[in-house]
């Protein structure tokens, strides 16, 4: 074993489910984490410790459990703040999903800023996610969408997305990482918005937890991301949105917590960042994001990006040396996700096969039938990598791929 | 090998799965319908000719999919073509039972049945839609 094989964050202890037995007798080979991470022991004893010893309402209540509560979670918030570098925790907006982030944005960016004819700019490789919602001011509202096209390496073609800008562009919603190709995007293409003045949205679900974030050297006016790809609960989200924008847009939803004054004639609404929260939000669930983000900077994001940059290289030069496997995109600004299929084996049995062999791949569309559509195939399988993953596990992988093909090619 | 993949992907299914019958297009049919997995992107087009003694004379399919999938639509063909519908739905169900690892009877098929050979998609829950979306399809086009 050569020294390279060494490198390994020496969290895997810190994960319960992954000394889980598959079928009893395989050691749990996670290579899903871009469909949803594994959760630290923190992560888990927090949540647990919320539910038993603090929880409540939040910002309603004036007794001591309310106050604990709303404590955990303005302190989430805080912690996002400065996960994300956003200048207020104004900015910082708590959803259910970073689907739910976008569709809000959509929503109520359409209803200020937006008319009939109007364009936004998405692009093929976009999740479903970042395209039903502006379907939606589509086939609602007769907003028209321009989709930007793709290089054979998976990146944006940065003069086709240029070209499709004209002065009904009102706002570019494109993702910060593809959850197919694992394609950072090329920051050019939020440089141009800057240059025309429109505001972008970068869909940050898959960069979240793998490229250290920062909104304001970014120059993205919105962001999203979702808690439990980042090794926190499911249930949570968050919108970074600037404050004048949020500020300018309606609010989403109605209810409890975002109001400032009702009567039965109408009602003033609450400042930033409640305005967007309607209703009780997922508040241990914000705890528990806020812990996983305590988590990632206590490994340390240069440690985080070094060990997956060296496992996402050491997994593509092995794969790209097989014949009979056939890697979607290049390995340029390639992080964490590498998509493939083995010839004439459909994604599905490459995924049952593995699974028997103790390792969990996605296989399937991956949300995205566009670019699917696109790439000539009809599924992918999809390994993508945490913090908990290590170079011998890709070794036991590319092992058990020989074997799948000895199998469906006998 | 382990066994749960050899039950799995039997010989059989391996090979319907590559070389699918009675695939294509029933000229002239009176029933259609169209599978399709949204989890996965898997489609198929079902079409079948019913006489007028309820008897399906001939059915085909095309489509794409996974072995599971594939192989169920072509061994599904293979099974219904001739049989009368009161019968084809009677295999439906025990069909569905079969590899949904139900505890049902089973009514009409046993394990003399080519169809048998999909009970190890039981041991995999996550399949059974890959296995039942030509049955599916079936039971639309009656209804439609």
């Amino acid at each position: 074993m050569d020294d390279s094989k060494t490198l390994n964050l020496n969290v895997r202890k810190d994960f319960p489910i992954l000394s889980k037995k598959i079928l009893e007798k395989r050691d749990l080979i996670y290579f899903d984490t871009a469909a949803s991470a594994q959760k630290p022991n923190a992560v888990i004893d927090e949540t647990n410790d919320f539910y038993k010893n603090h929880y409540s309402n939040v910002s309603r209540g004036v007794h001591t459990l309310s106050v604990e509560s709303t404590f955990r979670y303005e302190d989430a918030r805080k912690k996002v703040q400065k996960f994300l570098n956003a200048r207020s925790e104004n900015e910082i907006i708590f959803t259910k999903s970073a689907t739910e982030g976008i569709n809000l944005v959509a929503q109520t960016f359409y209803e200020k800023f937006m008319q009939k004819g109007d364009e936004v700019i998405l692009s093929l490789i976009e999740h479903h996610s970042n395209l039903i919602p502006w379907f939606f001011l589509r086939d609602k509202y007769g907003v028209v969408l321009k989709f930007a096209n793709i290089q054979p390496s998976g990146e944006i073609d940065i003069d086709h997305f240029n070209s499709l800008f004209t002065n009904k562009t009102k706002i570019v919603s494109l993702t910060h990482l593809s959850n197919v190709f694992g394609t950072e995007l090329d920051e050019k293409a939020i440089s141009i918005c800057k240059d025309k003045n429109v505001p972008i949205l970068l869909d940050g679900c898959q960069s979240a937890a793998h490229l250290k974030i920062d909104v304001q050297k970014l120059g993205c006016d919105f962001f999203v991301f979702s808690g439990h790809k980042t090794y926190g609960p499911a249930g949570i989200g968050v919108l970074y949105g600037t404050e004048n924008l949020l500020s300018e847009m309606p609010p989403y939803q109605g209810g409890g917590g975002m109001i400032g004054d009702v009567s039965l004639e109408g009602a003033s609404y609450a400042e930033l960042p409640a305005k967007y929260e309607a209703g009780t939000p997922p508040l241990v669930e914000a705890h528990g994001l806020g812990i996983a983000i305590d988590y990632m900077n206590k490994i340390g994001f240069d440690n985080i990006i070094k060990h997956e940059n060296e496992i996402t290289k050491y997994a593509f030069n092995k794969l790209n040396e097989i014949d009979f496997i056939e890697i979607h995109g290049g390995d340029n600004k390639r992080n964490s996700i590498i998509s493939f299929n083995i010839k004439n084996v459909h994604s599905h049995e490459v995924s049952s096969f593995l699974d028997v062999e103790g390792i969990a791949i996605r296989a399937g569309h991956h949300c995205c039938q566009p670019l699917m559509k696109h790439l000539g195939v009809n599924s992918t399988a999809r390994l993508s990598f945490g913090v908990y993953n290590s170079l011998e596990e890709v070794d036991k992988f590319v092992t058990a791929l020989h074997k799948c093909k000895e199998f469906f090619n006998k | 090998m382990n066994d749960l993949i050899n039950d799995l992907y039997q010989e059989i299914i391996l090979d319907h799965g590559r070389e699918p019958r009675n695939f294509g297009e029933c000229e002239p049919h009176n029933k259609s319908a169209d599978g399709h997995n949204p989890l996965c992107g898997d489609n198929l087009k079902l079409t079948f000719l019913l006489n007028d003694q309820n008897i399906i004379e001939d059915i085909k399919f095309t489509g794409e999919g996974c072995a599971i999938s594939l192989a169920s639509a072509s061994l599904m063909t293979e099974k219904l073509k001739g049989k009368k519908i009161e019968v084809a739905e009677e295999i439906f169900k025990d069909f569905t039972n079969l590899v949904s690892g139900s505890d049902e009877e089973l009514k009409v098929l046993n394990e003399e049945d080519s169809l048998y050979a999909l009970k190890g998609v039981g041991g995999f829950p996550m399949r059974v839609k890959c296995a039942t979306m030509a049955w599916h399809a079936f039971k639309q086009a009656l209804k439609d």
